[in-house]
């Protein structure tokens, strides 16, 4: 059993004086523009509150200087907390020293001791509390066996390529066989191919490892691809708490909902009116009528008139070559081939939308592809709209 | 291309020339160190080596016994040894606490260590030598406190400068695994830095080992002489000045300094240019 | 790390911290206060104000001695710096056989200490100056000086050289292959790619040759002693022989006045220096 809890859990840098702002080394708090500045200091985490169940996968997402790594360091003890409560199965940690904590944890930079082999980076933390030779042996063998790196123990971390270190730094964490792994951006020091082949990697260890995991990335594929939960954060605040799938669908306020999904969601101003029997959209570039069950929830909301900001995912747009009933008009500044999607780059009134478009779909129906210029027409998908408030930026459903 | 051959052939040339130029004078001191005695006069130091001045190894053999050079050549060792190793040890681990702790204390030390590379030695020579008189550091056993204190800021510096390039998380790595600080510090930090103790050993080696002024001022010198006391108290003119022997006690300085040199020639080099560029 | 660190203090800083109290803090805090006492032992010191400070100015060995070291200082700065630049510029030529047996050479007399070459350099240039038929160190002004110039050139370029060669091989090979793409010339790469881009070296090159020429002392005392009468003496030398060579209570305290002076010099051109070098670090 290994629970986590969080309590809202709060860190404050403090001013100046503080001994983060080191000899000519800028800690975090000073590049962090936009975080809350009180007379205590600059808030880096504000009211965290979250349960990480037993051998739940939890990534906390979001832009750097988000507070997310700050969150983990706390967990780790790698950084104070100012207020709040830290509880690992139960038990309050807040001022536990990390090595009792038991927890692991990879760096983003990997963290390998330059000076030893990779067998004695692992074998480091089951010497220093005096686990017999035998056992260090067999365990450090065991998880060496796992990575598939038995054949590089003997070799200094300078030896290894990126993957390989990688590798070496998680073997460090599983030697321990800790309650909790932690996971600092382990993945953003690798080259793009190595990077999508360590994360099924990382799905697959996980379930080989019992074992509860926080991970922090501010890649979003990655939270999505390998977390049970994600937590996004902005700013020292969570912004939402859900499955990937509740985050993707249902985002809670306009920055979540353009952080999540590639490409970014489209957003435009528009006003919100009510029609016969629901609700509709007045934009510069036409009425869009809102599907009964969006209009539905808005009703059940309370919603009135409003200006808002609606935002619909590229992928949920249809393209149209001739103008089809109830479509919208749009104009192609530039698309982007990748592969078996193309992104077009379009004008609708005064804003910018990209739609996703299937290769297969690209030609038009005369079977001449879509150049830059041409007019095209789009429309909806059913239930794609969705509505923030203006000023609150929250999900108006 | 054809220019630029020529260019370097002359340049060949001249850097031969002068490199012949620049090993002259310690060439010339070899010469003269196996000569008589009496062969040796102010105009007669440029002839070289023949029957009628050879003198074999008498001078050498003379310097050691009689002149006190073995005495002043184990002085000179062991106070650069301990010195230095006092320095390399505490100043590597000052540096680290002092930039990872970083609170207005260490900020303060910091900067008097800085201010003190600064300060010549001639503004504390007769209050230093005077302290460590009443202190009882004035014997080579002990001088080298004073040298911990006095090339402490060289050393704070430039182990801080690298401290500063070496990623906390390295540490906290460690501190998660179960270091405490002198485990993190033994077991993690101290092999990482360890081109700067080579690059703050040789500085810190070239200047004790020729240091003349400290010593002399706070060592008891009709006790105790390091090298350069030995060779400036017999320039200074007390009584005959054995010109032969004092050439040879040169070029028994000489020599050590030139083999280590030789075999640690990228080492010095390195050193040498990463203390300039910080300092 | 922090926190956990800061008990541990004793073990880490206590160490350094004491010997450099002792040996550095305690002694410089007490020199300055001596600089405003007249006193033999440092225990029986009585409070004269500034006459120290106006004995000094009216000492006329030590004007003396400043001026020439401005010279000294002046003089070597710029020979050193030519000189050890030009060879660096040589030796990192391309395909020049033989450059690391070169730089050894040249680096060579600088491990040695200054009483040494002191002594050695006596011997050559009194050797050079009789054969010539010229007045020896000890009677010889124009020598005394002159010679110590040469001293400091032989022991000086081959460091400053090594710090030239670290500058000029840091330098983007891209910037000189574009330099030579665009048609320059050697002597305007030189100019306009490579001076411009080694302008923080020259700058710690500078600024180490003149500290060490206002601070040489070693030398100066094993090459000439000060002789002929104290006019081939430096600063440093000055000061010493204030301190150890002079007779009478008064020298004791104008010494260390002097001392001070002069530490004031030696402070105010390495603030120059932080200065020039922090300026140019904002330019990049």
């Amino acid at each position: 059993m290994a629970e986590v809890q969080l309590k809202s859990l709060r860190k404050v840098y403090p001013h100046e004086r503080g001994a983060r702002h080191g000899i000519g080394k800028k800690r975090a708090s000073q590049r962090k523009s936009n975080l809350e500045v009180t007379d205590e200091g600059v808030v880096a985490v504000q009211d965290f509150d979250l349960t990480v169940h037993d051998k739940e996968f939890v990534v906390l997402v979001g832009p750097s200087g988000c507070g997310k790594s700050t969150t983990l360091r706390m967990i780790a003890g790698l950084e104070d907390i100012t207020s709040g409560d830290l509880l690992i199965d139960g038990k309050r940690v807040n001022d536990v020293a990390p090595k009792d904590r038991d927890i692991a944890m990879v760096f983003q930079s990997y963290a390998l001791y330059p000076n030893m082999t990779v067998y004695e980076n692992m074998a480091f933390t089951l010497r220093l509390k005096k686990v017999p030779d035998a056992e260090v042996d067999e365990k450090v063998r065991a998880a060496a066996k796992t990575l598939g790196i038995t054949e590089y123990l003997d070799r200094k971390p300078r030896a290894l390529s990126g993957g390989q270190r990688q590798r070496v730094a998680i073997g460090r964490a599983i030697v321990r066989n800790p309650k909790v792994f932690l996971m600092d951006e382990p993945l953003s020091n690798l080259d793009a191919k190595l990077r999508n082949q360590m994360r099924a990697e990382l799905i697959k260890l996980r379930h080989k490892v019992d074992g509860t995991f926080v991970y922090v990335t501010h890649d979003q594929t990655e939270a999505m691809t390998l977390g049970d939960r994600i937590v996004v954060m902005r700013d020292g605040y969570v912004q939402q708490v859900g499955t990937p799938q509740e985050v993707f669908d249902h985002p809670a306020n306009l920055f979540v909902a353009g952080f999540i999904g590639m490409p970014q969601m489209n957003f435009f101003p528009a006003a919100l009116r009510k029609a016969q029997g629901g609700y509709e959209l007045a934009t510069d570039f036409g009425c869009v009528p809102l599907a009964e069950r969006t209009s539905r929830a808005l009703a059940q909301a309370g919603a009135g008139e409003a200006e808002v900001t609606a935002g619909v995912r590229p992928e949920q747009i249809q393209v149209h070559a001739t103008q089809v009933e109830g479509a919208l008009h749009a104009v192609i500044d530039v698309s982007e081939l990748m592969g078996s999607t193309v992104h077009v780059h379009a004008r609708v009134g005064a804003n910018d939308f990209v739609f996703v478009v299937p290769t297969a779909e690209l030609s038009r129906e005369d079977g001449r592809a879509y150049a830059d210029g041409d007019e095209i027409w789009f429309t909806f998908e059913p239930n794609a709209v969705h509505l923030f408030d203006r000023a609150t930026e929250k999900n108006l459903i | 291309m054809v220019r630029e051959r020529r260019v370097n052939r002359v340049l060949s040339v001249v850097f031969t020339i002068l490199s012949l130029a620049w090993v002259y004078p310690m060439f010339m001191i070899f010469v003269n160190s196996f000569k008589q005695e009496n062969a040796i006069n102010t105009t007669s130091v440029f002839e070289l080596l023949n029957a009628g001045n050879f003198d074999g190894i008498a001078n050498y053999v003379n310097a050691l016994t009689r002149q006190g050079f073995a005495f002043a050549f184990g002085y000179s060792l062991l106070i650069t040894v301990t010195s230095v190793v006092l320095i390399l040890v505490c100043c590597s681990m000052c540096a680290w606490y002092v930039v990872r702790v970083n609170d207005r204390f260490c900020k303060a030390l910091y900067y008097l260590f800085v201010f003190s590379m600064v300060v010549p030695f001639q503004m504390l020579m007769f209050t230093l030598s005077t302290l460590a008189d009443n202190l009882g550091l004035n014997t080579p056993y002990n001088i080298c406190f004073i040298y911990l204190g006095f090339g402490a800021g060289l050393a704070v510096f430039m182990f801080a400068g690298f401290v500063k390039t070496i990623p906390t998380e390295i540490e906290e790595a460690a501190m998660i695994d179960g270091c405490n600080p002198v485990q993190t510090f033994f077991h993690v930090v101290l092999p990482i830095m360890k081109p700067t103790y080579i690059s703050v050993g040789i500085l810190e080696t070239m200047w004790v080992w020729n240091d003349y002024l400290l010593p002399y001022l706070v060592l008891d010198s009709t006790k105790y002489r390091t090298i350069p006391i030995l060779i400036q108290y017999f320039r200074g003119g007390y009584g005959h000045v054995e010109l032969g022997p004092m050439m040879a006690c040169i070029m028994m300085v000489i020599i050590p300094i030139v083999v280590v040199y030789l075999l640690c020639q990228k080492y010095i080099i390195d050193g040498v240019v990463a203390g300039a560029v910080k300092g | 790390m922090g926190k956990v660190l800061r008990r541990w203090w004793p073990l880490f800083v206590l160490p350094c911290a004491l010997s450099f109290t002792f040996g550095f803090i305690i002694p410089f805090v007490q020199g300055a206060y001596l600089s405003f006492c007249e006193f033999k032992v440092i225990n029986k010191a009585k409070f004269v104000g500034l006459s120290n400070y106006v004995a000094a100015f009216q000492d006329e060995q030590f004007v003396h001695a400043f001026w020439l070291t401005a010279l000294f200082a002046l003089v070597v700065t710029v020979l050193v710096n030519v000189i050890a630049l030009a060879i660096a510029l040589a030796l990192t030529r391309s395909r020049l056989g033989g450059t690391n047996v070169f730089r050894t050479v040249f680096f060579m007399p600088n491990l040695i200490g200054g009483i040494v070459l002191g002594y050695i350099w006596n011997i050559l240039i009194n050797a050079v100056l009789s054969v010539a038929g010229q007045q020896l160190l000890a009677l010889n002004t124009t020598a005394g000086f002159w010679g110590l110039v040469i001293l400091t050139l032989w022991q000086q370029v081959g460091y400053m050289m090594i710090i030239y060669i670290a500058g000029l091989q840091s330098i983007p090979s891209d910037y000189l292959e574009a330099a030579k793409v665009d048609g320059a010339t050697a002597w305007q790469t030189l100019w306009k790619v490579k001076i411009p881009n080694l302008m923080p070296t020259i700058t710690i090159c500078l600024f180490l040759t003149i500290t060490n020429g206002f601070k040489l002392f070693d030398q100066n005392l094993a090459l000439t002693g000060g002789d002929p009468n104290h006019m081939s003496e430096l600063l440093a030398l000055n000061i010493y022989n204030t301190f150890y060579s002079r007779v009478g209570a008064k020298w004791m305290g104008i010494g260390q006045a002097k001392a001070v002076i002069f530490c004031v010099l030696v402070i105010a051109i390495a603030l120059v220096q932080l200065k020039i070098t922090k300026s140019k670090e904002v330019q990049q």
